[in-house]
């Protein structure tokens, strides 16, 4: 069903982040390396990388697109304690001739004391805003007020948590029955705290941000957290990676009583589903655009696509190595017929994946 | 390391190559997978790898630690640490050469006989072996011996001895003086060499860690700490040294050495062993004994001990090479993140490799992008896919947008088959909204208003509004026989028949042309069933002879009839009985529920009604015409709330395009996702009502925007143009205005419209009948239009005084054949000009510059005009 193929990234160390464009013509990575690369996709399906830059004296942790409706415009976030936002500009010199195109910082946010560990632009209706979350527990929400003008950005709240912050998600949903939500997660290692995930909402009386539900069933340090697209739903989904992949769904309680009620939306949450299937950490998930697909990504070395059915079960519907290849369920555990089967067979495909890979390093 | 518990060791040359080491030491070399070299029996470490034995050596006996000789030359030497602390050269394999034979079995020990630890080959002076032991009273404990060294004088005499009798080597080769002894009165656990000096020796001793100078022995440079075990230098940072105590590493930096600059979190569990990852940078592996996991932490940020206030980024990860208990492992010295692990019993090898940790994304198009360390990889849905694996819907929505899923407006039913027609739902739906357009459409011919507000308002309200039913009782036909089956028949009800397609247009209930469409489709028993509804035995078996005849038919259908051509309405007659107990097993719901009719006494027809397999349709068809007026809306209310929980799109039949029909629709949105079916659906109602409703706003605009993020922005124009027909208020205003440079009023001529104009710019307008020479002033105060940058003429002919259409006023004749090279050419005269630097001219004139050039036709102007927008320079990816 799915096919992959490498890409020569060229990154002088561990990338970090890829983040797609609206359009999905566009690509950024971040890494180690300090620096930031973005992909053009031509028309015959290559992807060239136009532009790479230092953005950060540390390594660059996240990277992710703004709605084109605002030019392009890029934000990256970095252990250096700084989030940056980034314009490609064209006109000055004759860069693009040569496939080439300039990016130039237009403001570094320098609020965090710690390193920034994530950092979102919020859904194009809510204009040019973005959060960005950091290792001491920090989450800060930035606007500019002129979309015009990326260079002024002001501080519109922080939020301190007290335990330090992985990873930040926006509701993507533009309905009007649902306010502007945000929620972000703690890879805080100690279970005692539990409620790793914590939910805020924009009330509008207030024009803050306020704590709407604490996950209390999420103990364990979370990596990532990704809100699904909403696509018209009447209920939030959203995807945890922490020591297994984990779907909720938030359903807001209808008011009936006037809009501008002082309290948060009260959430009724559910669980969808929960998968241990990658044995140990799981470090991304990601949704596709119809939030029909989650990927997820582990400490097994392995991809997993997951899918649910009519009736909401969600299964797995693809495993793929690291390195790209495909993994077989049922063939590949013939393959080894000394192990005993279960999920030991991913395992061994995981390490196998390595040698290959081994190879595809150069130098 | 102790007892028979397993270690490995990576050949330091060799990278096929490594040692186990448990009660003897094995040698084994490792392959691919059905490699001729490895064939014969060969142990499987992973898929596509496994390990040949290569040798086995036995001899020593009492192993606590064993070393591999550094350098290239002897190339399979081993130093042995024994239980009562000598230490013994040996090999493994058939290297024989001189240098080796010499060295081959040569013992070290110390004076007094204790464990001996720990040992390390010096990685400059490879003749150097130091040797960690046991505490001996005041006795030192870490040894330096020279491998090159001479025997003693004592030794010598024994070697000769051996020359003489050369059965016994065991009492030969021993040397007892060490180099250097270092460690008085003290116990050595760990040691290592340090790369920044090759005389520099780090220790593990009892209490504390030391770093001895072997310039000058009598100085040692130490920290008082419990985590004396396991010294290590990091290969990348050699000021890197990591050392644990239980179940807590802690790392040191060597110019900083006062304190750890960082400890781990602490593991329940004491550790057996702390490696550097040789070759990734700040990897470190950690493995707890009785445990399965090898947990790892990734340094990517550590203190440093100049700027202390940064805090450190350690990510912890843990990864599960097999199921077994973990005895030990080791990190492939050349390999990328590759490492064998064997286990505590049995000795199970794998081999695995350490993923870096994967980020990844998905695009607008469903296609996964992921990275892997410093690699890119791009994993795209695959074509042809399987038939088993149902797509996903937001390639479905795709797929259908290109098909022009929606637009069909005239005959509705057809967008099931754009929609691929393979979703008996969506059939459902587009039919029922073929039926309520044909019925409204009806009645205007009519002129009768009164029933076109109703029809879209669904069956179930307009039951409600039932008034005059009749009551009859009909004839079987083509039989004699009374039946006392009561039929109801009102206006409302032939309507709600005719919705559910059952009947045509017209008085007469006469399902005869639909009996032959479901023929036609080969739907014998659903035929058959509605042929029996209508009181028609006679039909419905003659449909099932059909049927069965037909080709690929069923030849039980021909048992069927036979069955229904004894009904009987005899109420205790065997036939009934039968029946009534066997048609649970006809596995056909048409089937089945024929006989729930002909077995059911009147105005109970639960066995009907609520067989869910049965399509909605009918089911309310069936409910029109058997249910009398209390029981049908009642009916009608229990089944719409069903089908508004589970979303089920047929039962848009019953709530049509109402508050109801949003609530049906938000839950199949809930289910699915599919905003498109959606937002098409509800654009069919009467406008101001259901279009009004914020979630049908909602649906519009997610549409939309997945039609933009897909780049069909030709579908979604098409989508906005049929959307404004439905629902006027959508229509966007004009998003530019030209105004002239002198007058300052807008240059449009066609734009009246417009509420905010001036009048006095409108008796300038195309009424006045301008000539030519007019089209290229302002319309207001008839000064020229500006000159296109290329052709230096003035802006303005024939075909583009109207911007916005391209075809406003022109000539009759020129709007007639419109083909796409006249579209084009109409085109090129059209005013462009770039919004950074306003120059601009005909716009075929200015795209024909910009083939060859970059900067602007204007001299002087540098402005790259046709670069500055990226998305503008994006192709549609829907356009042919």
């Amino acid at each position: 069903m799915f096919v992959a193929r490498s890409i020569a990234a060229d990154h002088k160390d561990l990338i970090h982040d890829v983040s797609y464009d609206f359009h999905g013509r566009r690509m950024a990575t971040c890494s180690s390396d300090q620096s930031v690369k973005v992909w053009d996709k031509s028309d015959n399906g290559e992807w060239n990388c136009t532009a790479s830059w230092k953005t950060h004296s540390g390594s660059v942790w996240r990277v992710t697109w703004a709605h084109p409706e605002f030019g392009q415009v890029l934000a990256s976030c970095s252990f250096d304690r700084t989030a940056a936002v980034w314009e490609e500009i064209v006109g000055e010199s004759n860069d693009k001739q040569r496939g080439l195109s300039h990016w130039i910082k237009r403001t570094t946010l320098v609020d965090s004391r710690t390193s920034v560990t994530d950092v979102k632009f919020a859904p194009k209706h809510m204009g040019l805003m973005l959060t960005t979350c950091s290792a001491d527990g920090v989450m800060r929400v930035y606007e500019a007020p002129d979309v015009m003008n990326l260079s002024q950005w002001s501080l519109q709240q922080e939020i301190s948590s007290k335990l330090s912050c992985s990873c930040i998600s926006w509701s993507p949903s533009s309905s009007r029955a649902h306010a502007p939500m945000i929620a972000v997660g703690s890879d805080d290692s100690n279970t005692a705290y539990s409620g790793k995930v914590h939910i805020y909402e924009y009330i509008e009386n207030t024009r803050k941000y306020a704590k709407a539900e604490n996950l209390m069933t999420v103990t364990d340090p979370v990596h990532d957290i990704a809100f699904a697209p909403n696509l018209g739903r009447s209920f939030h989904v959203l995807a945890i990676a922490t020591k297994d992949v984990r779907i909720f769904k938030l359903i807001p309680l209808r008011k009936e009583s006037a809009v501008g009620s002082s309290g948060p939306t009260k959430l009724q949450v559910q669980i969808l589903a929960q998968f241990d299937n990658h044995n140990s950490q799981v470090w991304r998930v990601s949704w596709n655009i119809s939030s029909t697909l989650l990927a997820s990504s582990g400490d097994d070395g392995c991809v997993r696509l997951w899918k649910a059915n009519y009736m909401d079960n969600w299964k797995c519907t693809a495993i793929l190595r690291g390195d790209g290849s495909p993994v077989a369920g049922s063939s590949s555990q013939a393959a080894v017929p000394s192990t005993a089967g279960g999920p030991q067979h991913v395992l061994l495909q995981a390490s196998s994946a390595g040698r290959k890979k081994a190879q595809l390093i150069p130098g | 390391m102790s007892g028979s518990k397993p270690d490995i060791l990576w050949s330091p040359h060799h990278a096929d190559r490594y040692v186990i080491c448990d009660s003897e030491l094995g040698l084994y070399r490792i392959g691919p997978v059905g490699c001729s070299e490895t064939k014969a029996g060969a142990l499987p470490l992973s898929v596509e790898t496994a390990a040949t034995l290569l040798a086995i050596n036995s001899d020593t006996p009492y192993m606590k630690c064993v070393a591999w000789y550094p350098k290239h030359e002897p190339e399979c030497l081993l130093a042995v640490g024994q239980a009562n602390g000598r230490v013994v050269l040996t090999s493994l394999g058939q290297s024989h050469n001189s240098k080796c034979k010499e060295l081959m079995g040569k013992e070290f020990v110390p004076k007094h006989a204790r464990q001996c630890n720990t040992l390390a080959w010096n990685p400059v002076d490879s003749n150097w072996l130091a040797a960690g032991l046991d505490k001996h009273r005041a006795d030192f404990s870490v040894l330096i011996w020279d491998i090159s060294s001479k025997f003693s004088p004592e030794a010598s005499v024994a070697a000769e001895k051996i020359r003489l009798s050369s059965g016994d080597t065991d009492s030969g080769l021993v040397v007892t003086k060490p180099l250097y002894e270092l460690g008085q009165n003290d116990a050595c656990l760990s040691l290592c060499w340090l790369p920044r000096d090759q005389k520099l020796l780090l220790a593990g001793m009892h209490r504390n860690l030391a770093i001895f100078d072997l310039r000058n022995t009598s100085q040692k440079t130490f920290v008082n700490t419990k985590a004396i075990q396991g010294v290590t230098v990091d290969p990348h940072f050699p000021d890197r040294v990591a050392s644990f105590f239980e179940g807590q590493v802690a790392i040191w930096d060597l110019r900083k050495f006062e304190k750890p600059v960082l400890t781990l979190t602490e593991q329940p569990k004491p550790l057996t062993k702390v490696a550097w990852c040789p070759t990734r940078m700040g990897l470190l592996a950690t493995l707890t004994r009785d445990s399965n996991i090898i947990r790892l932490y990734d340094m990517q940020h550590t203190p440093t001990p100049i700027g202390d206030e940064t805090e450190p980024t350690i990510i912890e990860r843990s990864v599960q090479p097999s199921n077994s208990l973990i005895g030990s492992f080791a990190w492939h010295p050349t390999s990328q993140n590759r490492m064998v692990v064997v286990s505590a019993a049995n000795r199970v090898m794998t081999d695995f490799t350490v993923f870096e940790r994967i980020s990844l994304a998905w695009s607008s198009t469903t296609s996964l992008m992921w990275a892997c360390g410093r690699h890119l990889y791009e994993c795209a849905e695959g074509v042809g896919g399987e038939g088993t694996v149902e797509k996903d819907i937001a390639t479905k929505m795709r797929q259908r947008a290109q098909s022009r899923y929606g637009h069909d407006t005239v005959q509705v039913w057809k967008n099931h088959l754009l929609a691929g027609g393979d979703d008996p739902q969506l059939k459902s739906l587009w039919y029922t909204l073929f039926f309520m357009k044909q019925y409204t459409e009806d009645v205007e011919q009519k002129q009768q208003g009164s029933k076109q507000a109703l029809v879209y308002s669904g069956i179930k309200n307009i039951v409600k509004s039932s008034s005059g039913t009749t009551e009859n009782r009909r004839c079987w036909s083509g039989s004699d026989r009374q039946t006392d089956v009561p039929r109801f028949h009102s206006e409302e009800r032939s309507l709600a028949l005719r919705l559910c397609g059952w009947i045509n247009r017209g008085p007469d209930i006469n399902v005869e042309p639909f009996l032959r469409s479901l023929e036609g489709e080969g739907e014998w028993e659903r035929a058959a069933a509605v042929a029996l509804f209508n009181l028609d035995i006679r039909r419905a078996i003659q449909i099932l002879n059909k049927g069965a005849s037909a080709e690929r038919g069923d030849l039980n259908l021909n048992v069927v009839a036979m069955a229904l051509s004894g009904y009987t309405d005899e109420k205790s007659s065997l036939w009934r009985e039968m029946c009534s107990s066997l048609r649970l097993q006809l596995k056909n719901p048409y089937l089945c529920v024929m006989f729930a009719f002909l077995t059911s006494e009147p105005g109970t027809y639960d066995g009907v009604l609520y067989e869910s397999s049965v399509a909605v349709t009918d089911r309310v068809a069936f409910a029109c015409m058997f249910l009398n007026d209390s029981q049908l809306p009642r009916y009608m209310e229990k089944l719409t709330s069903e089908m508004k929980e589970v979303g089920n799109l047929e039962g848009i039949l019953l709530t049509g395009l109402t508050k109801d029909g949003v609530d049906l629709m938000e839950s199949y949105v809930d289910r699915t996702g599919d905003v498109q079916t959606a937002s098409f659906c509800m654009l069919k109602g009467s406008p101001g009502e259901v279009v009004k409703d914020p979630r049908v706003q909602c649906w519009i605009e997610n549409y939309r925007n997945l039609l933009d993020a897909w780049r069909f922005w030709h579908k979604r124009a098409e989508f906005d143009i049929h959307r404004s027909k439905l629902d006027p208020s959508s229509k966007p205003l004009a998003q530019v205005f030209v105004s002239c440079n002198f007058c300052g009023k807008s240059i449009s001529y066609s734009c009246s419209a417009m509420p905010h104009q001036g009048r006095g710019f409108s008796q300038y307008g195309v009424s006045g009948s301008p000539t030519k020479s007019k089209v290229t002033s302002c319309p207001g105060c008839r000064k020229p239009l500006p000159r296109c940058a290329l052709c230096l003429m003035n802006m303005g002919t024939p075909v583009s005084n109207c911007p916005g259409t391209g075809h406003g006023t022109g000539k009759s004749d020129e709007k007639v054949d419109l083909t796409r090279e006249n579209k084009l050419a109409q085109f090129n005269n059209w005013f462009t000009w770039c919004h950074n630097c306003r120059h601009g001219g005909h716009a075929g004139h200015i795209l024909s510059w910009f083939r060859d050039h970059t900067e602007c036709p204007v001299s002087a102007c540098t402005c790259k005009c046709m670069q500055l927008d990226t998305t503008g320079n994006l192709v549609p990816s829907d356009s042919h």
